[in-house]
């Protein structure tokens, strides 16, 4: 029996799961008598890609903006890395991209792209190092030759797509991602999918965990590793789907179409 | 672009030859309404002289204003309490007629320049105060978040976001201060003075001399429009992100 038991654990060591990297306890927000959100717990783990879903105006912004420590908690704590939220920079470093791409008017998008870098340097001048990736994000997001544009010369797309250049630029451990390619079209999109997978996946970045924001299931469904489907307001977590399919996913498999079919199922069944 | 100016100036010149034949034909006295060939002929040094000492008076003020309201502001946006508690003073102020408090002025300052370059101050820096407290938080809270998880400093949110974001806020304050120096500084000169535009409309409205004091009014009007064009050019030059959302 003993014996059973402790090869069980000398098996089960390899295959223990990765540390938690985002831990939300019983949260709770609300903003005055609007309660957003409620009792909402789940962990996700580092290396994990996780995208929700859920109606408009059900707490997915606000549940974002918790996570990073925008907004305080009403109830419950948010833990990253296995720290709490509060003053001091948490030792994984948050990357976060807004709804809106806030990009800022008086700078062109190269300009716009290094911001970060130059917040952390304080006062010293952006490297040649530091540009130069710049340039290949931006070429990443497929905007070569608009590295002199001002936002305001660029489409709403080609905007989202340079405030997600801005949050890789950070070279943030964990990624929150708000509706990245919501202004997208199709073609644009899945390629856009793809680098972003690809830039997870690679060594080069610390980026290990990415929070996604989506509305089109297709998305999630082709990227996540689970997908939280939410009830409206307040938000509540109706199931954490596994996607266990392994990428490249064909969006013409039988096994897609299912988990595809399983999700749209959800989502219909509360609407 | 160019009918913008072409066409007001038409009817402006218009407007001058009509009077000349009206002041002549109906043979209005030239104390009460100088024909405009008699207001031009004013148009003389002295009236160059005199229009030089108010501009640089009202230059002064207005430099000293704007500098002194920007940091201010700048205080009052990292301070609440000192916003709190210096703001109500400043509305006071600022809503006490500059007419009332210029004899003040010239009683604690004298004749002098000092008493002219404080009017031209007090009645610019209001303006600029108010528009740049209002610009300095005019970003989106969502711009004060991103800066947030970027982890900037307080200063960096500063020099990279609040600052230039209240730029237009500040260059539009500019315009309408500097029109309103030159009537703080002219305002000065009423009180007590032996220069400036301000004095020559005094004087020249004692003696009768109406063709002198049209010339003197004139000679604000036009240094009035001047600044404010000169300091929209700078605008459009300076802040050419604005232009876009005209457009
Ligand atoms: N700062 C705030 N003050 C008051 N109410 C807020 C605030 N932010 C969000 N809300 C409310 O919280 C609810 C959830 O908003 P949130 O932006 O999180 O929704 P969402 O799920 O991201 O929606 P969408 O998919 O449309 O972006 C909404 O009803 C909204 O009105
Ligand atoms: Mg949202």
């Amino acid at each position: 029996m003993r014996l059973a038991a402790l090869r069980n654990m000398t098996i089960a060591l390899p295959e223990e799961a990765p540390p938690a990297c985002i831990e939300v306890r019983d949260l709770g927000v609300r903003f005055g008598a609007l309660s957003v959100i409620e009792k909402l717990s789940f962990v996700i783990r580092q290396h994990e890609f996780v995208s929700l879903l859920g109606p408009s105006g059900c707490g997915k912004s606000t549940l974002l903006r918790a996570v990073s420590g925008l907004i305080a908690a009403t109830e419950g704590e948010v833990l990253i890395g296995g720290e709490t939220l509060g003053k001091q920079a948490p030792s994984l470093r948050l990357g976060m991209m807004f709804q809106k791409p806030l990009l800022l008017p008086w700078r062109t998008t190269l300009e716009n792209i290094v911001l970060p870098v130059e917040i952390e340097l304080g006062g010293q001048t952006v490297s040649h190092n530091d540009l130069a990736r710049a340039r290949r994000l931006l070429s990443l997001v497929r905007l070569d030759g608009f590295e002199d544009a001002y936002p305001q010369q660029l489409s709403g797309g080609m905007q989202q797509r340079v405030a997600l250049a801005r949050a890789l630029m950070a070279d943030p451990d964990v990624l929150l991602l708000d509706e990245p390619f919501g202004a997208l079209d199709e073609m644009t999109r899945e390629a856009l999918n793809e680098e972003l997978l690809q830039v997870w996946r690679s060594a080069d970045t610390r980026l290990k965990t990415i929070v996604m924001v989506t509305h089109s299931i297709q998305e999630a469904v082709s990227m996540s590793d689970r997908i939280f489907v939410f009830a409206a307001r307040p938000a509540r977590l109706l199931e954490a789907l596994e996607v266990s399919l392994p990428h490249p996913r064909a969006p013409e498999s039988v096994e897609f179409a299912r988990c595809l079919g399983r999700v749209r199922r959800l989502v219909r069944e509360q609407a | 672009m160019k009918s913008a100016i072409y066409i007001p100036m038409a009817f402006f010149t218009s407007a001058l030859l009509l009077m000349e034949v009206l002041v002549r034909a109906l043979d209005v006295p030239a104390y009460l309404l100088p024909p405009p060939s008699a207001i031009f002929a004013a148009f003389d040094l002295s009236l160059l002289r005199n229009l030089a000492v108010t501009l640089t008076e009202a230059f002064i003020g207005f430099a000293l204003a704007g500098c002194a309201a920007f940091i201010l502001a700048l205080l009052f946006v990292r301070s609440p309490t000192l916003e709190r508690g210096l703001f109500p003073i400043a509305i006071t102020l600022k809503t006490t007629p500059l007419v009332a408090i210029a004899p003040l002025l010239v009683l604690w300052l004298g004749t002098g320049w000092m008493s002219k370059i404080m009017a031209a101050a007090l009645i610019s820096f209001f303006p600029v105060l108010v528009n740049t407290v209002k610009g300095l938080k005019a970003a989106d809270a969502e711009y004060f978040e991103l800066f947030r998880t970027l982890r900037a400093s307080a200063w960096q949110e500063f020099a990279k976001l609040r600052i230039p974001y209240c730029l237009p806020y500040l260059a539009s304050a500019l315009k309408i201060s500097s029109s309103l120096a030159i009537v703080g500084a002219i305002v000065g000169e009423f009180v007590g003075a032996t220069q400036g535009l301000g004095y020559l409309i005094m004087v020249s409205s004692a003696h009768l001399e109406t063709a002198v004091l049209f010339s003197a009014i004139f000679a604000a009007a036009a240094a009035g429009i001047l600044l404010f064009n000169l300091l929209g050019w700078a605008e459009r030059r300076l802040i050419f992100w604005q232009r876009f959302d005209a457009e």
